[in-house]
């Protein structure tokens, strides 16, 4: 294996991973305007439907019995329209990033697997926010996206981080921290740097940089929710890896959510319920 | 890792009040009469004889032993997924929800 790459290696050869696709770049950034308007929304859902492979993912979610709907929706359109465009926007971002962001080959990484966590994670955030009283499509996003460090970690440098889940799963350590021991920085790390340079949304780079560490990331943000819903997935069995185990949490962040007995119980139930829907996006 | 019932098909004739259903009872014509997962009332048997139904796939009741085997299994998991953070204060919490959660989805 040749020499471990710093940060800054990273950084330079982020240019060389799979384009981010441009809807999926430009619903992003939409995120931070209240009111976009019907005819941008229009020509939007016109560009996303021109992509049959997403539609046909956002679609099978959309008609899940999580959303209770009367009738099947059949096009971007009519789900704008029945389920409101912002649940729709995360859907088709969740689709987009799925059907373009492939992991390639590295031994002992799962793409499945990969997906259904950070799925079961974006779950869990909408239910722990739901509680809270917190707008729900921004920690989806910032579930679906917490890991994508991991991706680029696996794209650019195969060999090392098929070496680096051989450890982890020979030592039985978790993964960050062998992350840490095989390159010197970990893929939260590496999704700050992806956040940077895709413009993403501050309060999404926030968690991505620090849902390992909540307490270095901004007060009241994002990074403690999606903290403790990747706990939630693991401990769910969401991603159905045999040797995942819960990453060890940070008293505070959770302590700051306040949930207590009933509303925990509450909230596993409802990632539950949310869960079953999103997977299907995965075929 | 999914739990899934064991199902029967049986005669309606045989079909006990409380029994679950575990596929959706539909028509000759495919008209869903009855969802998968209720427990049949007299009244819903009454009403599937005057329809001419003649079979049932319902949900076969796990035995206690197999339920005790079954929470087991859970608990033994739960504690494995959390092998590396059990003593932290915030996961044991995170710990009991998860485990009477899944237990409780067990039945």
């Amino acid at each position: 294996m040749n020499e471990a790459p710093t940060l800054a290696d990273v950084a330079g050869r982020i240019r060389s991973l799979p384009a981010m696709p441009t809807v999926a770049l430009e619903l992003l950034h939409t995120l931070t305007e209240t009111d976009a308007s019907s005819a941008d929304l229009v020509d939007l859902a016109r560009r996303i439907a021109q992509d049959q492979a997403i539609t046909a993912r956002v679609l099978r979610v959309a008609n899940s019995p999580f959303y209770g709907l009367q009738s099947r929706v059949a096009s971007i359109n009519d789900a704008i329209v029945v389920l409101g465009f912002s649940a729709v926007r995360s859907l088709v971002l969740a689709a987009a990033v799925m059907a373009s962001l492939p992991g390639g080959p590295c031994t002992g990484f799962s793409q499945e697997r990969f997906w259904r966590h950070v799925l079961g994670t974006a779950a869990a955030a909408q239910a722990i926010g739901k509680r809270l009283g917190r707008p729900s499509e921004a920690l989806f996003i910032a579930g679906l996206l917490h890991d994508i460090g991991r991706l680029a970690l696996v794209v650019l440098y195969p060999a090392r981080y098929a070496a680096t889940l051989a450890a982890a799963r020979e030592q039985d350590r978790g993964l960050q921290e062998t992350e840490l021991a095989f390159f010197g920085f970990d893929h939260a790390a590496v999704g700050a740097s992806l956040a940077e340079h895709w413009h993403f949304p501050a309060e999404i780079a926030d968690a991505l940089a620090w849902h390992h560490q909540p307490d270095r990331g901004k007060a009241g943000g994002l990074a403690a929710i999606v903290h403790y819903a990747d706990a939630i997935a693991q401990a769910l069995d969401l991603d159905e890896s045999e040797d995942s185990q819960v990453a060890r949490l940070q008293e505070d962040a959770v302590a700051s959510l306040g949930l207590d007995w009933d509303a925990l119980l509450a909230v596993l139930a409802d990632t539950q319920t949310r869960f079953d829907s999103y997977r299907l996006m995965l075929g | 890792m999914s739990d899934t019932p064991d199902t029967l098909r049986l005669p309606l004739d045989e079909v006990q009040p409380g029994a679950v259903l575990a596929e959706a009872v539909a028509d000759a014509r495919g008209t869903v009469l009855l969802p998968a997962g209720l427990a049949l009332t007299e009244i819903h048997l009454a009403s599937l004889r005057r329809r001419d139904i003649a079979m049932l796939t319902v949900v076969v009741p796990p035995d206690p032993a197999e339920l005790a085997r079954r929470r087991e299994e859970i608990r033994e998991r739960v504690l494995h997924l959390f092998r590396h953070s059990a003593d932290d204060p915030a996961a044991q919490a995170l710990l009991q929800a998860v485990l009477a959660f899944r237990q409780e989805q067990a039945q």
